[in-house]
């Protein structure tokens, strides 16, 4: 007896768009201050109104990225229920690459908002 | 900022690799608990919470690779994997990796061993300012004094000074005296002699080459003026270091070499050794104090007393053709302007033929490099198809090694690890292979240096040659080691991973045998080749070395002590009748010791130089070609060396300092200078009416039969001999002939000789046979090392055959026992497997002779008394061969002899 699993994706949310990952860390940690892992993944979900959905063990590659380019720092802290964790806080080094990140997403953005105007 | 910073942060990942995996390991767990707690919260169940928290944090494992791959050191990681488990492998199949490491460290070992050699001789500069600069006036490299009248090679102080102010080319000049004086002088007060090396150089000396002082200061231009003025001494970083125990109040100490006590003004630089590879002087003296330093050689103020080397230091821009263009402009006019000249048509006629041709001295006085090179050149060959055939062999080990795990690789491939992957793999392995046996290499080179270094010093102390570890070193030895694993590793490595996936799967013993064997028989035919052109050199220098020991120097050259008394610490001159009574007293008081049968002092006995002239004979033209070898000895000398009296009479007491100036000719001057006849009584004239000191008349007396004088490889040249009881000479010899017991008689000699004078040092006391041997040192060198080598690479040879054999019987074990029970009687299977071994052997050597009398024509100059050809050589050497080949197959082929039908076939 075999059985056809078809998984549907859950209605309304959409993968990140490639290459933006740092973007959003970025930016969520310019705006939240000091975070860690899982408050970074709820924080880009519920301010996306739950819209955009990242793989969330993505995030640790990146960030592990992002701490070997000096853009974020790590400290360990603990959480509100009592558990170590590992804090990031934004540079001065990710601040100046999270304005470069929104210029460029920004031009990306434009061009394609142009081309769909004129369509 | 941030490069810097980011390689900072990525080396502080690599040290701290657990660590960081650790942590992220944590934080990851952490985010699946809230992830978990949340969904809990949520309403789902316990199971469910848990799957869902998984879904969405993804593969946990592909991320932490990609975390790791993040940090940057994804190689480094997978090279030390493949090393651990190449180290593994290595201890899985130890027979293999014993012989693989001890070949290699053999051939690893012996090639930095002789490139070190070939470094410090050949390769390296002189550690001074810009050697590149340098240049030297001649390029025969004499050493010595001679009166000749505009010598090419030798200049004389004054002919320096004026070329030092006349010449447009150098920026400095500087001049060497060309012996090392070996004085027997004393430290501070005390009472012991010591044997010291001094050299004497001009006052520009330092400052030309760069050289600065590590304690006090080195010579300066002041230090050579003025006729004995200016007793000082620099020591040489060894000396300070050895003799003093490098003592920074040295500059409160003195020598005395002679009559002059010295002070030591400092210490040269660490690096500098002088500027002769292969010599070390103690000390520097500067050249107007020539004259005092026993053996007393220089004389500033003489014209043509020729003894210095000229150095120079070329002007920015000026080329050697430009410098050489100047100089022979300069060395006629400062020659001819010289009022002692003697311009006669003939000196005229040579000055104008004399050209003195310029020399790099980048890399030092070239000496050594003249003899050694040679040798050196060829033990490099050797060592390197050592290396070679050692390589070969790994290859083959490897290759069965691999055979063993193709299975292995074959399922590793099948589950999709790439080709390249996998050859990367092997790789490593067989680098770390390479790597330990490197390392191994350079500590038996180590051992192997200090045998080299006595092996081709010439004398009793070794040779000060530096050939200890250094970065060019090190870089040849990781270089030949790489190139080594990649040699012997790639081939197998190669044919490991191209196979036939299913073949290897299905049967259990790995890819069929006949797509590996060409290869492997490839290689040890290859071995074999090799091995025959080692063991063909050889024979051949084995036997130049039997024939160069063979040779008759036409004296008896067993049972003779000889040995060195250096007479100039009496301070007496050389015609002082003192000194002479000291030489009779010695040569009496030990005649007549028990065991002795003759001794007497002479000027030279074999190789030790000479001192030459040209002659005229009386009823005979003058030939200004020949050169008369001079030699001043005692009475009893030709008793003691057996050297017989053809015609007339022997010295004896009536030649005294006021009778008739006596000489005996050899046979070969009797022959060839005088007029046909009898030349006893005729006379005969030694240096030119012309000359500086009047000639000397002599009378033969008597005709001794030819010798050599110091090349074993030429006929005897003229000599004369004069009694010293006519003739000043201070004497470096001393020859007693013996029966019995060496040693006791060496004591008793050298007892006797301190009864007579308690001051005279005793050195070199040896036989006079080692000290003909010393002539061919270097061959012997070579004849050893060669013969030493071509061993190795036969046993590895045959290593290669028998474990190649054993592997060809081991798979057709099943074969053979098939046609045993069909009928195969146990002899013929033996000899089956004998014929393929002789079959491989025989191709080897049809390879290799050919490869061999190409190889040995370009040594043909290192061989004495044989051609390259020598049919007995090749024979021997391919007889030797075959019978280790042979042996080598013998086991294997009684291993198929003895085969069990019955077991063979139950194991198929």
């Amino acid at each position: 007896m075999a059985a056809l699993i078809r998984r549907k994706p859950e209605p309304g949310r959409d993968e990140i768009p490639p290459g933006t990952l740092y973007l959003l860390v970025l930016k969520t940690l310019a705006t939240r201050g000091r975070l860690h892992g899982y408050e970074i993944a709820e924080s880009i979900q519920s301010c996306s109104e739950d819209v955009l959905q990242i793989e969330e063990g993505s995030l640790y590659p990146a960030l592990q990225r992002m701490l070997l380019k000096g853009w974020v720092t790590a400290e360990w802290g603990v959480t509100a229920g009592n558990r170590r964790a590992r804090y990031y806080t934004l540079t001065r080094d990710g601040r100046k690459q999270l304005g470069i990140e929104v210029q460029q997403f920004e031009r990306v953005m434009g061009a394609i908002t142009r081309i769909l105007q004129t369509a | 900022m941030s490069l810097a910073g980011e390689f900072k942060r990525r080396l502080d990942v690599l040290f701290h690799r657990d660590r960081f995996q650790r942590e992220l390991e944590e934080e990851m767990r952490l985010h699946k608990d809230l992830r978990r707690q949340q969904q809990l919260a949520a309403g789902l169940s316990d199971e469910a919470a848990r799957r869902a928290a998984n879904r969405r944090f993804g593969n946990a494992t592909l991320l932490r690779e990609k975390s790791s791959t993040a940090w940057g050191w994804d190689g480094l990681t997978s090279f030390s994997q493949d090393a651990a488990y190449g180290l593994r492998s290595m201890w899985r199949t130890p027979a293999i990796t014993i012989v693989a490491l001890i070949s290699l460290a053999l051939g690893i070992g012996a090639n930095t061993a002789i490139f070190s050699f070939l470094d410090a001789v050949m390769l390296r500069s002189l550690p001074v300012k810009e050697p590149q600069q340098l240049v030297k006036l001649g390029v025969e490299d004499w050493d010595g004094i001679t009166d000749s009248f505009a010598c090419t090679e030798l200049y004389s102080y004054p002919f320096y000074r004026q070329l030092q102010s006349k010449n447009e080319v150098f920026s400095d000049t500087a001049a060497i005296m060309s012996l090392l004086n070996t004085v027997h002088g004393f430290v501070d007060d005390h009472q012991q002699s010591e044997k010291l090396q001094v050299q004497t150089i001009s006052g520009t000396y330092f400052q030309m080459l760069g050289v600065g002082a590590q304690v006090g200061r080195v010579l300066n231009q002041a230090d050579d003026s003025g006729d004995g003025e200016h007793p000082v001494v620099v020591l040489s970083d060894g000396f300070w270091k050895r003799r003093f125990g490098a003592d920074r109040g040295i500059l409160n100490h003195t020598v005395r070499l002679g009559p002059v006590q010295y002070k030591i003004v400092g210490v040269a630089a660490p690096e500098f050794f002088g500027t002769a590879v292969g010599q070390a002087p103690d000390m520097w003296a500067p050249l107007s104090m020539g004259q005092l330093i026993p053996p007393n050689w220089v004389h500033p103020k003489e014209n043509f007393s020729e003894s210095l080397y000229i150095l120079g230091r070329l002007k920015p821009g000026v080329t050697m053709q430009q410098a050489e263009a100047n100089i022979n402009v300069l060395f006629p006019q400062i020659i001819r302007s010289f009022p002692d000249a003697r311009l006669t048509q003939a000196n005229l006629d040579h000055l104008a033929h004399a050209h003195v041709q310029l020399q790099s001295m980048e890399r030092g006085m070239a000496d050594l490099r003249r003899n050694e090179s040679k040798p050196l050149k060829i033990l490099m060959t050797i060592v390197a198809l050592v290396l070679l055939i050692a390589c070969a062999n790994i290859a083959n080990l490897l290759l069965a090694r691999s055979t063993a795990r193709a299975r292995e690789l074959a399922v590793r491939q099948a589950l999709g690890a790439r080709r390249s992957r996998i050859i990367r793999q092997l790789l490593t392995e067989s680098l770390i292979l390479a790597l330990t046996g490197g390392a191994l290499g350079i500590a038996f080179a180590a051992m192997a240096k200090r045998v080299l270094l006595r092996m081709i010093s010439d004398g009793p102390d070794v040779m000060p040659l530096d050939v200890s570890l250094n970065l060019r070193l090190l870089a040849f030895t990781f270089a030949i080691t790489v190139c080594t694993a990649l040699l012997f590793g790639t081939l197998p490595a190669l044919r490991a991973t191209r196979m036939q996936l299913t073949d290897s799967l299905k049967s259990n013993r790995g890819p069929s045998f006949a797509a590996r064997t060409p290869l492997a028989k490839c290689l040890v035919v290859t071995q074999v080749a090799l091995s025959l052109v080692l063991m063909v050199g050889a024979c051949l220098f084995l036997r130049t070395l039997v024939n160069l020991a063979n040779v008759n120097p036409g004296f008896n050259k067993e049972n003779v002590l000889r040995l060195n008394i250096d007479s100039d610490i009496t301070g007496y001159k050389d015609d002082d009748p003192r000194l002479k009574a000291i030489f009779h007293e010695i040569e009496d008081r030990v005649s007549t010791l028990p065991g002795v049968q003759a001794a007497s002092f002479s000027s030279f006995v074999f190789r030790e130089g000479t001192w030459n002239s040209g002659i005229r004979a009386q009823g005979m033209p003058v030939d200004h070609k020949v050169n008369v070898q001079h030699n001043i000895v005692g009475n009893g000398f030709f008793n003691v060396m057996g050297i017989p009296l053809v015609a007339g009479r022997n010295f004896g007491p009536q030649d005294t300092k006021t009778s008739q100036p006596v000489a005996i000719i050899s046979e070969k001057m009797a022959r060839k200078l005088f007029p046909p006849g009898s030349p006893i009584g005729r006379t005969y004239l030694i240096g030119d009416e012309d000359g500086a000191e009047p000639p000397l008349q002599l009378q033969v007396i008597g005709v001794v039969k030819d010798v050599l004088a110091g090349n074993l490889k030429k006929p005897a040249g003229y000599i004369d001999y004069m009694p010293y009881t006519q003739r000043s000479w201070g004497f470096g010899d001393f020859e007693v002939r013996y029966t019995g017991d060496f040693s006791a008689i060496s004591n008793s000699v050298q007892q006797t000789i301190h009864a007579v004078d308690p001051r005279l040092p005793i050195s070199d006391v040896k036989t006079l046979e080692q000290q003909v041997a010393r002539a061919y040192s270097g061959e012997a060198m070579i004849a050893e090392l060669s013969a030493f080598f071509a061993l190795v690479a036969v046993f590895l040879a045959c290593i290669g055959l028998y474990g190649l054999m054993s592997y060809l019987v081991g798979r057709r074990t099943g074969e053979i026992g098939i046609r045993m029970a069909l009928g195969a009687d146990r002899a013929r299977v033996g000899w089956q497997v004998m014929r393929e071994i002789s079959l491989l052997v025989v191709l080897g050597i049809v390879i290799g002779l050919p490869v061999t009398f190409l190889g040995m024509r370009s040594f043909q100059a290192m061989l004495f008394g044989l051609k390259g050809t020598d049919p007995f050589s090749l024979s021997a050497a391919t007889a030797l061969l075959l019978a280790a080949g042979l042996a080598a197959g013998y086991l294997p082929a009684r291993r198929a002899a003895n085969v069990n039908p019955m077991v063979a076939l139950r194991d198929e």
